[in-house]
């Protein structure tokens, strides 16, 4: 087994379909930032592979975040780093911030990405977390300029496992805009360090209120509890309509979240603990 | 010594700093020698097995495989301080470790893939990974070499008395008995394993470039292994990237590296990835420790009572010495009328414990913090007043015979608790959701060396160019502490030189004079003293020359400046013009000289008693944390740290090994583990296994206390390990005084903390 590969890096949108339908019949694998994939390669060299390296890439759909009609629009390509740099949204989607400043470290910011996030579909993905709460929707495009809107919920169908086919890349997600004035939006990461930490157990809020601070929209999902990130619609339901929960709600909330829960144990927490810290969390979040 | 110093005490950037920032320093995994082999080493598949065959044909015959070897191919002695580890394995695998053959090829790839080409055939078996299993009357001997006069699995034991126990136990007032459970942990070196062996079959001389800690102790073990003469085998010390007693053994690559190189008669090397680092380095020793302490109705510590049961793994390393330091501890951390100590290493098919900085004294340390303040706690004592009131002082000679002629442990403990400001954290309210609070630990560790082998001294030669620069061949090591600079600065205070006239040798074992190696804290005392003899030397030969040719006396010699001059009038001359006088006028004499440094502490008599060191180090901490009561999570705040050191050499060093000491006492005391399970290690990647980072390192207030001890170099006192010590217990016996729970196992993780206090409202919620 050998840790050599084929690489090709293309500078443009057509380039990159062009190289992905070229390589239809072939074992290739996308790359962006690379922090991820470089570590699976050491872990299980794979022969005859072609990594396809977005990171050369100049497609501004691919590498910026505009506002478009009802949302924003963040390419896959934007890094951990270009999501902190943001004002518009640090102050609209707070959520998916604090999860960007949560990821890995300073140096791994500067290169990680949104879709590599998304598409390395990990349980304990913070950015995909913070996508799921927030109702974003992936745009992906297919080798005939073709393009198809899958919800981010929807987007992982298992650990490693997305609806990404072969002759698709993910291009950008889309953030809808928020229909109320008051936010209370962030991003909880379990762990035992504050850097280069993979989550035990994450969740993320975004949760919109009106003039009179009561709940219209809420977007909350759990991340390494389940084998993909779970959005907690019972739980959102929930708080509709209320602004502030008492003692015993706040425990029937957390209740209601900690039911999409069905974690495992690993050398990094026990299914137990995921467990009370997810309810405890989850009860701390409208204290 | 000299009323004014120029340099000592003053901050001094280390000496090797710009070649090591600017990647300069050549490392270990630097060396590149001509026609150089790359080694690797095939490592069993399972932890407990019987070898049935081993067929290496195929990796023989893949192009670009120079040599394969396994057990029957070498003769080798055994390895290990009790001589029970076979370098290549043949029979039995008895750890996860464990190497079974190795392959020496043109590039490291295609000596990997000649690895996954060997075949072996195992008959797998049930292990014994927990000690206390090893020591049942059915299980199986584990290491069939153990020593013959041991019980079964037994790698070594350790006795200590001293007092009278039973009339100590009938003055106390309480008693307090617990069971510490330590963990595994690894050095996380940055700079990984490595060895580049270069045999000349020529001239059969042997040179090894390797890291260890113990070049002239390592030169005679590696002969013993390899069946040579030690004085055919030179070792040269690269760089080093860390040591914290990693260092300290022969482990199995390094003459499996050897003997490549000797069948090949070409260099070889093997460099360990991180996964190999964390697999097959040596890790501090996982134990348990029964601790009963008492204390009278004043709070007069009464007596001590240890068993400890360590695991050894499957083969037995200098770390199953550690009790020659923890029992120092146990017998003499405060004063203590009377202890009496039990250890036992045993064997198990887990991977064999090694030393690491602090040599067993961060867990004696932890459990016997954490049973003060359980003590204090049930006479209803103040925790800072009861370890005051129970203080070594100086003058003490303890129950063991160690002799404190200086002791600054009262003033630091102090200092601590009013930095610190104690008073006001120490019984804050706890209530909602986050929770803060502080913990005190004190420690106690060797400040002048530890005499464990029949010498613990250092030799130094100097050696003055007709240009005036002094060059320092001292037999100490550098591993990254700090030392070259603080023997650098000394011979800038005691020759009045500059730093650029100064040059240090520190890394042939060809070249330098003898020196026992780098632990135990002992490199500014000893490599100090030994350098400060030296100089003394020195002076012999230069002054008088000096005297003469200025016309003085040498009673009013200055050495400044690279000038001697007359401290009465303003006669001077250049250094290095009495350097050429020495050579060039009869009787024509080199300004060379050697010395050799022993210091004064004694060999420990069979009971373990005996004055080890030439002074002690003491130090206190008090630990702020915050719990979060709903994830677990310890936060630690801020850490005041106040450690006699003696006397300060370098203050920017000594910030460097208190910060990197406390940094990896809270990993100790907080996320570091090596897991096992049944046998393998779970988290042999920084991934999973929790090395701190650099953004979780809280705020650390050095206060150091200088007691001037007479027989360090200007006063000075080991300082390096004694950091590390009593972090864990601070922050235990924190997170405790803050919950209301006894957290007595290590590390103290996050679903400790929550386990702790679900068990405890469990407990309140039965008993209402």
């Amino acid at each position: 087994m050998s840790y050599d590969f084929n690489i090709e890096s293309p500078q443009t949108a057509d380039e990159l379909l062009a190289v992905i339908a070229a390589n239809q019949d072939k074992n290739f694998r996308f790359g962006a930032g690379g922090t991820d994939l470089l570590l699976e390669l050491k872990r299980a060299p794979q022969e005859n592979l072609t990594v396809v390296n977005l990171a050369q890439l100049k497609d501004p759909i691919f590498k910026s975040i505009t506002k478009v009609a009802g949302g924003y629009r963040i390419g896959a390509l934007v890094t951990a780093g270009e999501v902190l740099d943001h004002e518009e949204v640090k102050s609209e989607f707070y959520t998916l911030w604090e999860a960007a400043h949560n990821l890995a470290s300073m140096q791994i910011r500067q290169v990680a990405t949104v879709g590599g996030n998304l598409c390395t579909a990990s349980p304990s993905g913070d950015i995909a977390c913070a996508l799921v709460a927030l109702h974003a929707r992936c745009e992906i495009i297919n080798t005939k300029g073709e393009l198809r809107s899958v919800s981010v919920a929807d987007f992982s169908t298992g650990v490693r496992k997305t609806v990404i086919q072969k002759n698709e890349v993910l291009r950008s997600v889309v953030v809808p805009i928020n229909s109320n004035p008051n936010l209370h939006s962030g991003f909880i990461k379990v762990g035992t360090r504050l850097s280069m930490e993979c989550s035990v157990v994450s969740l993320a809020y975004h949760i919109q209120m009106d003039d009179n601070r009561t709940i219209r929209h809420a977007g909350i999902a759990i991340g390494a509890v389940a084998p993909t990130i779970k959005f907690t619609d019972s739980a959102c339901a929930f708080l509709i309509g209320k602004s502030k929960l008492i003692d015993t709600e706040r425990e029937e909330f957390a209740g209601l979240i900690s039911d999409y829960a069905s974690p495992i144990s690993d050398v990094r927490a026990s299914a137990w603990y995921r467990e009370e810290v997810l309810f405890n969390i989850s009860k701390g979040l409208m204290e | 010594m000299n009323d004014e110093l120029k340099y000592i005490g003053k901050p001094q950037p280390k000496f090797d700093a710009k070649e090591r920032t600017t990647g300069r320093s050549v490392y270990g995994h630097d060396i590149e020698l001509s026609g150089m082999l790359h080694g690797a080493i095939l490592r069993t598949k399972y932890p407990c097995a019987e070898i049935i065959s081993i067929d290496v044909s195929e990796a023989e015959q893949l192009a670009g495989v120079e040599c394969v070897i396994t057990a029957a191919d070498i003769d080798a002695n055994k390895i290990s301080f009790k001589e029970d580890h076979p370098v290549l394995k043949s029979g039995l695998v008895s750890c996860i470790r464990d190497e079974i053959a190795a392959v020496a090829a043109e590039t490291k790839e295609i000596a990997e893939q000649a690895l996954k080409l060997i075949k072996v055939k195992y008959n797998e078996r049930q292990g014994i990974y927990d000690p206390f299993e090893s020591l049942e009357e059915e299980a199986v001997q584990i290491n069939q070499w153990q020593p013959e006069d041991s019980p079964k699995n037994v790698s070594m034991t350790f006795e200590y008395e001293h007092g009278d126990l039973e009339e100590q136990k009938s003055k106390s007032k309480v008693i307090v008995k617990r069971r510490y459970h330590l963990q595994k942990m690894t050095h996380c070196c940055m700079g990984s394993s490595n060895i580049t062996a270069d045999y000349n079959p020529a001239e059969k001389k042997l040179t090894l470039y390797c890291g260890t800690q113990v070049p002239f102790l390592y030169q005679r073990d590696m002969a013993h292994c390899l069946k040579m003469d030690p004085s055919r085998i030179r070792v040269i010390q690269p760089v080093i990237g860390g040591g914290f007693g990693s260092k300290l053994d022969v482990n199995p690559f390094e003459p499996i590296c050897a003997f490549l190189s000797m069948k090949t008669g070409r260099p070889v090397q093997i460099l360990y990835s991180r996964y190999e680092e964390f697999l097959a380095s040596p890790t501090r020793q996982s134990m348990a420790i029964d601790l009963t302490s008492g204390a009278d109705e004043n709070g007069r510590f009464t007596f001590r009572e240890v068993e400890i049961i360590k695991d050894n793994g499957a083969y037995t390393s200098w770390g199953a010495t550690t009790p020659f330091v923890m029992m120092q501890t146990f017998s003499s951390l405060y004063k203590m009328p009377a202890c009496k100590l039990t250890s036992t290493a045993v064997y198990t098919n887990n991977p064999n414990a090694g030393s690491f900085r602090g040599y067993g004294n961060p867990q004696a340390t932890f459990s016997v913090e954490r049973n003060i303040d359980l003590l204090a706690e049930e006479l209803g004592m103040d925790k800072s007043q009861i370890r005051k009131l129970n203080s070594n002082t100086p003058g003490e000679i303890t129950g063991q015979g160690m002799h404190f002629r200086t002791c600054g442990l009262l003033e630091a403990m102090e200092i601590v608790a009013e930095k610190s400001n104690y008073e006001s954290k120490k019984d804050m309210e706890q209530s909602g959701r986050y929770r803060r609070g502080i913990g005190l630990g004190s420690m106690l560790h060797v400040g002048g060396g530890a005499k464990i082998y029949r010498s613990d001294g250092c030799g130094t030669t100097l050696k003055l160019d007709p240009y005036g620069c002094l060059t320092i061949i001292t037999g100490s090591s550098e591993i990254g502490q700090g030392s070259e600079t603080v023997l650098a600065m000394i011979a800038m205070e005691e020759m009045g030189l500059s730093e650029d006239k100064i040059k240090i040798i520190n890394s042939d074992t060809d070249v330098k004079p003898w020196d026992v190696g780098v632990h135990a804290s002992r490199t500014s005392f000893i490599a100090g003293n030994s350098l400060l003899g030296a100089i003394g030397k020195m002076k012999e030969m230069i002054s008088p020359r000096a005297a003469k040719l200025m016309g003085v006396e040498i009673q009013d010699l200055v050495y400044e400046k690279g000038l001697i001059r007359c401290a009465q009038s303003d006669v001077q001359i250049a250094l290095d013009k009495v350097v050429r006088d020495l050579h060039f006028m009869p009787p024509h004499e080199l300004a060379e000289v050697s010395y050799f440094y022993e210091p004064p502490s004694k060999y420990q008599d069979k009971g373990f008693k005996g004055d080890v060191s030439g002074n002690y180090a003491f130090a206190a901490q008090a630990i702020e944390v915050e719990v979060d009561t709903y994830t677990g999570n310890v936060k630690v705040l801020d850490v005041w740290v106040a450690q006699d050191v003696g006397k300060v050499l370098n203050p920017m060093g000594l910030q460097g090994q208190i910060e990197g000491g406390v940094v990896m006492g809270i990993g100790y005391g907080l996320t570091e583990e090596t897991q096992m399970k049944d046998g393998y290690v779970l988290n042999p990647n920084f991934h999973n296994y929790k090395l701190l980072t650099a953004s979780d390192v809280p705020e650390i207030h050095f206060y150091p206390v200088e007691t001037n001890d007479p027989a360090g170099p200007y006063g000075a006192k080991g300082v390096a390990e004694a950091p590390l010590i009593p972090t864990a217990a601070a922050i235990a016996n924190a997170v405790s005084n803050i919950l209301g729970v006894e957290m007595n196992e290590l590390p103290v993780t996050p679903e400790r903390v929550l386990k702790a206090m679900k068990n405890k409202s469990e407990l309140t919620e039965r008993l209402v």
